[in-house]
């Protein structure tokens, strides 16, 4: 199994949540492949377990049973502050309600990830900027989340997320919040990103948002029910 | 992928430690008015303290400075009212006479000059203007005891005691108080029911402990006596200022003795008498800065647990209403105790600008006090001191109680689940 290409391996992934006296059984044995630089989308509708998966991925929360390991750590091994370290290094998330905070300016949302990195504010600042510009969003550096369209927020969520350059980029329902010609313009972005070298997981349970991945798992009652390549629509400047 | 970073880039604890303030202080001023409410009971806590021990602190000082004032070579004998439930018993049941003082003078060779004196209220009167003022009825060894000088006339001298004349030496407060002219030697004046005349006027003195030095009149102890009476003659204390300061001990014992002997006290009786010597009344002094420094940490301490519940209270909304935020913060990486510690900063950093808050306010309301009491009360009264010491214990407990007080919601907010706490509505 061991591939140099391998980001994400895992096996048998089972997740309970308690609910009173019965246990809800959100995950029941996944098992998913993901390499360096793909592309996938995780389809399902709400209920099917898509979330709790996210989450798991996202190093958020730890499974019940399963082996998950990303970059070659074992990721259910670890405790609430490795965990926290991981998801610093490695992940960058993209949330449906943007989730930025609301009192600091788009720079220093962005700049977030940074602080907890210990990186010295000069350098910092730069790398905000640089992800910000990436965005062609520099200009609103110093816009508060009010002050912005509800694109630039989630633009200025994806800066964030790419600020410290994670191994994988998590993406939930990110167009949910955006009317059809942002949500275009948004995931042409994350395409883009993706034909820069970035891995790239979409969860959604919009077809016209999956169609953006060449990679689709489909997902139904806590097990993977496909998991096929197609074609993937690129975007284009539309 | 992940960002390789030189040394130089990576900044440790302290580096952290900033940002968390500047988080701390970034959310303390989005809320002005709430921050402002929740550290009040501080605000206030700190602000009574600093108000009451500056005007504490100002009036020893002045009375230091009135001790010091007095030399260290006098002592001041006056009835033991401690023996007694009350001074008002002990001053009715207690006597100290005129004879008293002469017996020092004659039986202790220790003591160069023995001045008894007695005070009383009175009303004075000058050309239809009234007021009142403090008497002193005394003879003339006071002047020289109490360093005091005239700038005109002269002191009473051994015949106006001697033979009881209507004669009087006034302070300055008392030419303002009934308007008297420039000239005013010879002048006569309405002291009670009695007719003095003025011939002598005291140097302007300033005063201290609330208590003008200058709104005084002398009067012979003798002419004073009569006119008020046999219990006037029974309450006299006494000055006394010895040749040798260096042997102050001796001359109390020997002065001691002497009063035993005229008192006729047995042996193994309790002294009816207590004498103070400068050193005495700044022990005593001490004593009471100890107790009033005890008195105002208690207050210190009950305010500031009040005040720290009321911390602890908005904090704890504060970390329920900012759910969303700890959880975005931690999904970008934020570890416990980064959270741990921002809420404990941020409330350290608001107790603590509230004792800045409270340490301003009280030092003003201390000097409008001051400014008040000198309108109304004496014109004398010291000004407020805020010495070091209070500044530091007052700020230090501000920090603290918000230490303290922050724990519980900043562990709350630390132990937060990133995933429900991203959910969170």
């Amino acid at each position: 199994m061991a591939d140099d290409g391998l980001l994400i391996d895992v096996k048998d992934l089972v997740k309970d949540y308690p609910i009173g006296d019965s246990v809800y059984h959100a995950l029941r044995g996944v098992s998913l492949q993901v390499r360096r630089g793909e592309f996938l989308a995780i389809m399902g509708p709400s209920g099917s377990g898509k979330s709790t998966l996210l989450h798991l991925l996202g190093c958020l929360d730890t499974p019940t049973s399963g082996e998950y390991s990303l970059a070659g750590t074992p990721v259910h091994k670890l405790s609430a502050d490795e965990l926290a370290e991981l998801r610093n290094r490695e992940i960058g998330f993209i949330f449906q309600m943007f989730f930025l905070l609301p009192r600091s300016t788009a720079l220093e949302n962005v700049e977030l990830p940074l602080i907890y990195a210990k990186v010295a504010p000069a350098e910092r600042h730069k790398k905000a900027l640089e992800a910000l510009q990436f965005l062609k969003l520099e200009t609103h550096a110093t816009h508060r989340p009010n002050q912005l369209s509800g694109g630039q927020r989630q633009q200025i969520a994806i800066a964030r997320a790419l600020v410290n350059k994670p191994a994988l980029i998590l993406a939930d329902e990110p167009t949910g919040n955006l009317d059809s010609v942002t949500s275009e313009k948004i995931m042409s972005q994350l395409a883009q990103l993706n034909a820069m070298g970035n891995t790239l997981i979409l969860v959604t349970h919009e077809p016209d948002i999956a169609a953006y991945a060449p990679r689709q798992v489909r997902i139904r009652d806590g097990l993977i029910v496909s998991d096929e390549t197609v074609a993937a629509r690129r975007g284009g400047d539309a | 992928m992940s960002a390789a970073l030189s040394k130089e880039q990576i900044y440790g604890f302290w580096g952290t430690v900033g940002e968390l303030l500047r988080i701390a202080l970034q959310a303390i001023l989005a809320s002005k008015m709430r921050s402002f409410l929740t550290v009040l009971g501080i605000i206030i806590g700190v602000l009574s303290v600093v108000a009451v021990v500056s005007i504490m602190q100002g009036v020893f000082a002045a009375f230091f400075a009135e001790f010091n004032q007095l030399g260290a070579d006098t002592m001041f004998i006056r009835p033991n009212y401690e023996m007694f439930k009350s001074h008002a018993e002990g001053a009715k049941r207690l006597k100290m006479t005129y004879e008293d003082a002469l017996a020092i003078k004659d039986g202790a060779p220790q003591v160069k000059d023995v001045a008894p004196f007695l005070m009383r209220g009175d009303t004075i009167a000058y050309r239809g203007r009234r007021d009142s003022t403090q008497i002193f009825g005394t003879t003339e060894p006071y002047l020289t005891i109490n360093n005091l000088n005239l700038t005109e006339g002269r002191f009473l001298g051994p015949m106006d005691v001697a033979s009881r004349r209507k004669v009087c030496v006034i302070g300055q407060d008392i030419l303002d108080k009934l308007a008297l002219p420039s000239q005013c030697l010879g002048e006569e004046i309405q002291i009670g029911r009695g007719t003095y005349t003025i011939v002598g006027i005291k140097e302007k003195q300033g005063g201290s402990f609330g208590q003008s030095q200058d709104d005084q009149i002398f009067v012979p102890l003798t002419t004073a006596i009569q006119q008020y009476g046999q219990e006037s003659a029974d309450s006299v204390f006494i000055v006394a200022q010895v040749r040798d300061a260096t042997r102050m001990d001796d001359a109390v014992d020997r002065i001691s003795q002497v009063l035993r002997r005229v008192h006729a006290l047995r042996f193994g009786q309790q002294d009816d008498f207590r004498i103070f010597t400068v050193e005495q009344v700044k022990k005593i002094i001490d004593q009471f800065t100890g107790i009033s420094t005890l008195v105002v940490t208690a207050i210190v301490c009950i305010t500031l647990i009040v005040g720290g519940i009321g911390i602890m209270n908005i904090m704890l909304v504060s970390v329920t209403e900012r759910t969303r935020e700890i959880g975005i913060r931690m999904a970008v990486g934020a570890k416990r105790v980064h959270i741990l510690y921002q809420f404990l900063i941020e409330s350290v950093t608001l107790s603590t600008l509230g004792g800045v808050l409270g340490l301003a306010l009280g030092w003003g309301i201390a000097n409008l006090t001051v400014i008040i009491l000198r309108k109304t009360v004496a014109e004398s009264f010291p000004p407020a001191y805020v010495p070091f010491w209070v500044v530091l214990l007052s700020l230090g407990f501000a920090a603290m109680t918000g230490a303290v007080f922050g724990v519980y919601p900043a562990v709350k907010a630390s132990r937060l689940d990133p995933i429900d706490a991203l959910r969170y509505e």
